[in-house]
């Protein structure tokens, strides 16, 4: 399956992001959290395939274990005493289960950043900031232009080296070393005297003189301001939530959250919707998608 | 080297900016800080930890943008954070083995505290729309900047020198120190969501070898890269007239 979010506009990507990577870092109720990772879980892999399913299952598991089993051995609050260290401090249930639910929600907010990774390319966000930081949203654009041009560099002065016999492949390990600082070097001055250029070159043709004008790949449409609103006003009701202390969740010294009220289902419900609204555009697309072919 | 290139060396006052930052550092980030321990009840640190980290960002940023950069500034820490950025992408298979703390240091040795911070901060964020973003690339961009800052600061101060071993050592003690002190606190409190002086202990002992090779690696970039760097920026400097920019 095809992922149709990414093709949003960035303003609608940026604004899910921080709303969702935000609230999975500050709810540690259980409910929340089970909304939220599901929610990632899926959306990393509609975005990745196997590929995601294997890192989530590979990575984040023996994690979540890891940085679960630390928290018990060093927090020692709570009612429920299970046993006692050799030292002498209580083993908890209360702080197993924080250990769990506090791992939970570091594994929740990388997979949230990986699903960030394949929307929010290096273009959406310099469209995004180059209003607000013009300057260094251009230095980053020119930074994401000189590594792969540096890297090609390289290969070219390497190549023009092993014509008098100085590439990395010549002589023994010491003059291998040798030669290979020899080529970054070389690439660093030409780095810095090309730099120069290009900036008396940009200089040249009035930059900084007026305001810039800016080449944009984005068309704010209509499914955009839907999406926008949507995910804004969904953000709205959970923080007002969260004001009320819906979200809230004591761990010690025993455990209470808020359980299934009206208004506790109906948050649910918001952040439900919240979490998965890539997953659910991504259907919408597919279905309208078929329902188009089938009437050709 | 000095005498020979010894230009940037005109005078030991701070300026005006490096003061201003200095304060934001030292007393704006402890309010903020006291700030989430008294009003937030001492609360979702995760949340607090990356707004401070965020929040002691933004002034540099700002301080950059406010003075309209000239095209040679934007494009020297542009390139030199692309050197960064490319020279930890070629050593990516070695785990903490990465130049950029070198590169940093350089940068701030050679054009003052701002354009080593920045190129610090970018160094982190770009890399890691290549390897990856997440909660930590906020501590990184910090830590590569504050070395880059410091650096830049210790040697207007006359403490650093161009003299190889005084860098070597400040590579060294900043990697392990700054780097790997600060970003062993963002990853315990990633991890747990809290401040914990045993828990970190534990992060301090599991991620020692880490930081043992990322200072090494560090150590060993500034000792082949140093010499030549600093003497090709110097160079620039002087044949375009660089020199001391971006602090008039």
């Amino acid at each position: 399956m095809a992922d149709h979010f990414s093709r949003y506009h960035p303003v609608v990507n940026f604004a899910y992001f921080i709303l969702v990577i935000g609230f999975s870092m500050f709810f540690l109720h259980p409910v929340y959290m089970i909304i939220s990772i599901s929610g990632a879980f899926i959306y990393s892999i509609i975005l990745k395939g196997e590929k995601g399913f294997r890192f989530n299952i590979m990575f984040m598991l023996p994690m979540l274990i890891i940085v679960a089993c630390i928290n018990p051995l060093f927090n020692h609050e709570g009612a429920t005493i299970l046993f006692y260290l050799k030292n002498g401090n209580p083993f908890t249930l209360e702080s197993v289960i924080y250990g769990v639910v506090s791992s939970t929600m570091l594994i929740t907010v990388i997979m949230w950043f990986s699903c960030y990774n394949c929307i929010m390319t290096s273009d959406k966000f310099i469209y995004l900031f180059g209003r607000i930081i013009p300057s260094l949203s251009l230095i980053l654009s020119m930074v994401f232009r000189f590594v792969p041009l540096y890297k090609k560099k390289i290969v070219t002065i390497s190549n023009a080296q092993k014509c008098i016999g100085n590439d990395v492949t010549d002589g023994n390990v010491i003059r291998r070393a040798k030669n290979g600082i020899k080529i970054l070097s070389i690439m660093i001055t030409w780095a810095l005297e090309s730099g120069i250029e290009t900036a008396d070159s940009m200089k040249a043709r009035g930059y900084g003189l007026n305001k810039r004008t800016a080449y944009s790949n984005y068309d704010f449409m209509t499914r955009d301001i839907i999406a926008v609103t949507i995910i804004i006003s969904l953000g709205l009701f959970i923080i007002v939530c969260s004001i009320l202390d819906i979200t809230d969740v004591r761990y010690f010294p025993t455990i209470r959250f808020a359980g299934f009220s009206t208004i506790n289902i109906f948050s649910y419900i918001g952040y439900f919707i919240l979490c998965y609204t890539p997953v659910f555009i991504t259907i919408w697309e597919e279905l309208k998608w078929k329902y188009l072919i089938s009437r050709i | 080297m000095e005498e020979k290139y010894g230009t940037t060396q005109k005078s030991n006052k701070l300026t005006k900016r490096t003061i201003v930052s200095s304060i934001i550092i030292l007393i704006l980030i402890p309010i903020t800080i006291l700030f989430g321990v008294f009003v937030l009840d001492d609360r979702k640190y995760v949340f607090i930890s990356i707004l401070i980290i965020l929040y002691t960002m933004i002034p540099f940023l700002m301080v950059f943008e406010g003075r309209k950069p000239q095209a040679r500034e934007i494009v020297i820490i542009a390139v030199l954070s692309a050197i960064a950025v490319a020279g930890r992408g070629a050593f990516f298979m070695i785990p903490q083995f990465k130049p950029v703390v070198a590169i940093v240091i350089i940068s701030g040795v050679c054009f003052g505290g701002e354009a080593g911070f920045l190129v610090g901060a970018v160094s982190g964020f770009v890399s890691n729309f290549f390897f990856g973003q997440g909660p930590w690339t906020v501590w990184q961009m910090f830590c590569f900047g504050i070395i880059g800052f410091l650096a830049g600061i210790l040697f207007r101060k006359g403490i650093l020198r161009r003299n190889k071993i005084k860098l070597l050592l400040y590579g060294l003690l900043s990697t392990f120190f700054i780097y790997g002190g600060i970003i062993d606190i963002g990853s315990m409190m990633m991890a747990t969501g809290k401040f914990d002086f045993r828990v970190l202990l534990t992060y301090y002992a599991t991620g020692f070898w880490f930081n043992v090779i990322h200072a090494a690696s560090t150590v060993f970039f500034l000792f082949i890269l140093s010499d030549t760097m600093i003497e090709k920026l110097e160079r620039i400097k002087i044949k375009y007239g660089l020199i001391e920019s971006g602090n008039n």
